[in-house]
């Protein structure tokens, strides 16, 4: 029993952020028709930012915003800068077809994350740095044994639940909101109906920078600061968006919790070496019971 | 699909430019100092992982980030032969392209469903999962060890013909015909009947389904062979001395990619031009960073971001790579 709550507690923790990665890759495929694989080396190179700065003698919280802002700029500045050029080229023949509409952004943001992480390389250095936490680390004790569940991770917790929820409300409730779904709906048609579509790109590319930045922020103080730490982090939260369907933020947040309950139980009852086997299998599964995932809607084809 | 066989100036074609690439780098190697023959090796050996994704992605349109999955496949299969059964690597290798092409029906079953960014996730976790087979199973496959494997000496009739060849220049030797067969046919398959098939579902796959294309079948077939490609490249891979889970890291995969788009994506020779820049870029830039002072931290990673950077314009810019300009008639 004390294993099924140990697993239990820090599969949620994790899949919280699994959740919010999974929530920012599936603002951008939304909001911009475009698989940022990107998104985590941005979370890096904010990361780093933030650490520099705490290391130089500012508090947590002054990092912290500036992550978060940095990683919202860097967002926007990488839309501006490489995808609009490449959503303009839609008219030459090579993406011309559907197929590789979908497959030259793929790569331009590998090459994005490539950049990423050698100019984080050259900056600061390759080796491994730590990341404070803001809320203690020691684990609860419930009935006389220590939980491996912390006040971060109630922090962790609880300010991801926040930053769903304000997410949600700005997509259904807000007239930026409505112009962005609009947008990932058709771009013609929004475009027609006076929405300026070029800024709703930016502004979901800019969102999900910031959430991403978010994401590296809460998962950096339990394993360590490196170019390529993150990397498998993205690889889950892709995983996550794909299972819980990349149309629906609802389903990324399911998506992202289902995963970090099944890296944890895996860790803890199997061992981790098999966390890459399951996830592999959960992914297969879901997507040949529902090729568009959980929450994606049906898959349909068009003449 | 047996079409190439009743054009007989198709296969003239694959033979004059697999004849020309066989004699060109024969020419080109003889003149390389040891160190760069057995770069222009792994230029070979990359050269025929980069075709599997030519015509994966460029041809058929089904994108992947797993090849190097299916490389490990094929390093596996050699290796164990070689260990266990002390097969020859003239018949472990061919071998290899068997196990590869298994696995590659397997993975095209399940990515005939997908498309787009589901297949790019799929065979992206399918790279990083695959490798990590060799801790589970410890005992057959070894773990982060690996199976140590290499091209041997040359038989004696090839040193009574030949002379003593470097170890350098054998692996040259070995790993030549192979490209060459594999560029002999995917010439072949590009400008046949099949190749035409697999572009109109790259194109447009209902259209293609209209003609009479069964488009998921063709996608299975399309799979198979470019696993049976990158199993053949991922054997030879690992005859560089070791197959082990560290061989076959996902950025194995990305290279494969960057390779295949700086060249252009499409045709076989960019293919070629595409695995020379990313072989040959490090020590040119070694080559220009030494007239600058460097710290080591920065010459360290300037190779990444170059080729990074060169990634991003040729998307952007270019598209259709450095080989790519002249194959590509508007016809919209």
């Amino acid at each position: 029993m004390d294993t099924f709550l140990a697993a239990l507690f820090s599969g949620t923790s994790r899949g919280a952020i699994y959740a919010l990665v999974a929530l920012g890759l599936v603002i951008v495929w939304r909001g911009a028709g475009v698989v940022n694989f990107a998104q985590m080396g941005q979370a890096m190179f904010s990361t780093y930012i933030a650490s520099t700065l705490i290391q130089n003698g500012n508090s947590y919280w002054v990092g912290f915003f500036v992550a978060l802002f940095a990683g919202a700029a860097l967002g926007a500045l990488l839309d501006i800068l490489v995808m609009r050029p490449l959503s303009n080229k839609k008219k030459t023949e090579l993406l011309s077809s559907e197929s590789m509409r979908a497959a030259i952004p793929v790569i331009a943001s590998l090459g994005i994350l490539g950049v990423l992480q050698a100019l984080a390389g050259i900056i600061w250095a390759a080796e491994e740095r730590g990341f404070p936490a803001p809320a203690a680390q020691e684990g609860f004790t419930v009935a006389g044994s220590v939980m491996p569940f912390t006040s971060f991770d109630v922090f962790v917790i609880s300010i991801v639940l926040v930053t769903l929820t304000m997410t949600t409300i700005f997509f259904k409730k807000t007239g930026v909101g409505l112009a962005m779904r609009a947008t990932a709906l058709n771009q013609e048609v929004a475009r027609l109906s006076g929405i300026r579509t070029n800024f709703t790109r930016t502004l979901s590319w800019a969102i999900s920078g910031a959430a991403s930045s978010l994401a590296g922020l809460l998962i950096t103080p339990t394993s360590n600061l490196s170019p390529n730490t993150l990397d498998l982090v993205l690889i889950i939260g892709f995983t996550a968006a794909v299972v819980g369907g990349l149309n629906s933020p609802a389903g990324a947040v399911l998506g992202g919790f289902i995963l970090g309950l099944v890296i944890s139980f895996v860790t803890f009852y199997l061992s981790p070496e098999d966390v890459f086997l399951s996830i592999l299998a959960v992914l297969l599964i879901v997507l040949i019971v529902k090729p568009r995932g959980i929450l994606g809607g049906k898959d349909s084809r068009r003449v | 699909m047996s079409s190439t066989a009743k054009n007989p100036s198709i296969i003239r074609r694959s033979l004059r430019r697999t004849i020309f690439f066989t004699i060109a780098i024969l020419a080109i190697g003889s003149t390389f100092e040891p160190y760069n023959q057995a770069q222009l090796a792994v230029v070979l050996i990359y050269f025929i992982g980069v075709l599997s994704v030519t015509l994966l992605t460029g041809i058929s349109g089904q994108i992947s980030l797993g090849q190097g999955a299916l490389m490990a496949v094929g390093g596996y299969t050699t290796a164990l032969l070689m260990t266990n059964y002390s097969i020859s690597l003239w018949i472990a290798v061919p071998a290899s392209i068997v196990g590869a092409g298994v696995a590659g029906a397997l993975l095209g079953i399940a990515a005939a469903r997908l498309s787009g960014p589901y297949l790019a996730g799929t065979t992206l976790v399918i790279a990083l999962a695959i490798p990590t087979i060799a801790n589970r199973f410890m005992s057959v496959f070894k773990g982060d060890e690996g199976l140590p494997v290499d091209v041997g000496y040359p038989p004696t009739w090839f040193t009574n013909f030949f002379g003593e060849p470097t170890y350098e220049e054998w692996q040259l030797y070995v790993v030549l015909p192979f490209a060459a067969i594999a560029l002999f046919f995917a010439s072949n398959l590009l400008l046949s009947r099949t190749g035409r098939i697999w572009k109109s579902i790259r194109d447009h796959e209902t259209a293609a389904a209209l003609t009479g294309v069964n488009y998921s079948r063709q996608k299975i077939y399309v799979f198979i062979i470019a696993s049976i490609f990158a199993g053949l490249a991922g054997a030879l891979y690992g005859l560089r001395g070791l197959v082990g889970p560290s061989v076959y890291p996902v950025a194995l995969s990305l290279t494969l990619l960057t390779a295949a788009v700086l060249g252009g994506i499409r045709s076989i020779f960019g293919a070629f031009i595409g695995t020379v820049i990313v072989v040959f870029l490090p020590d040119w830039i070694d080559l220009v960073l030494g007239n600058f002072e460097l710290s080591e931290q920065v010459s360290n990673f300037m190779p990444a971001l170059i080729s990074s950077l060169l990634l991003i314009l040729t998307v952007v810019i270019n598209p259709a790579g450095v080989a790519g300009g002249s194959h590509l008639h508007k016809h919209k």
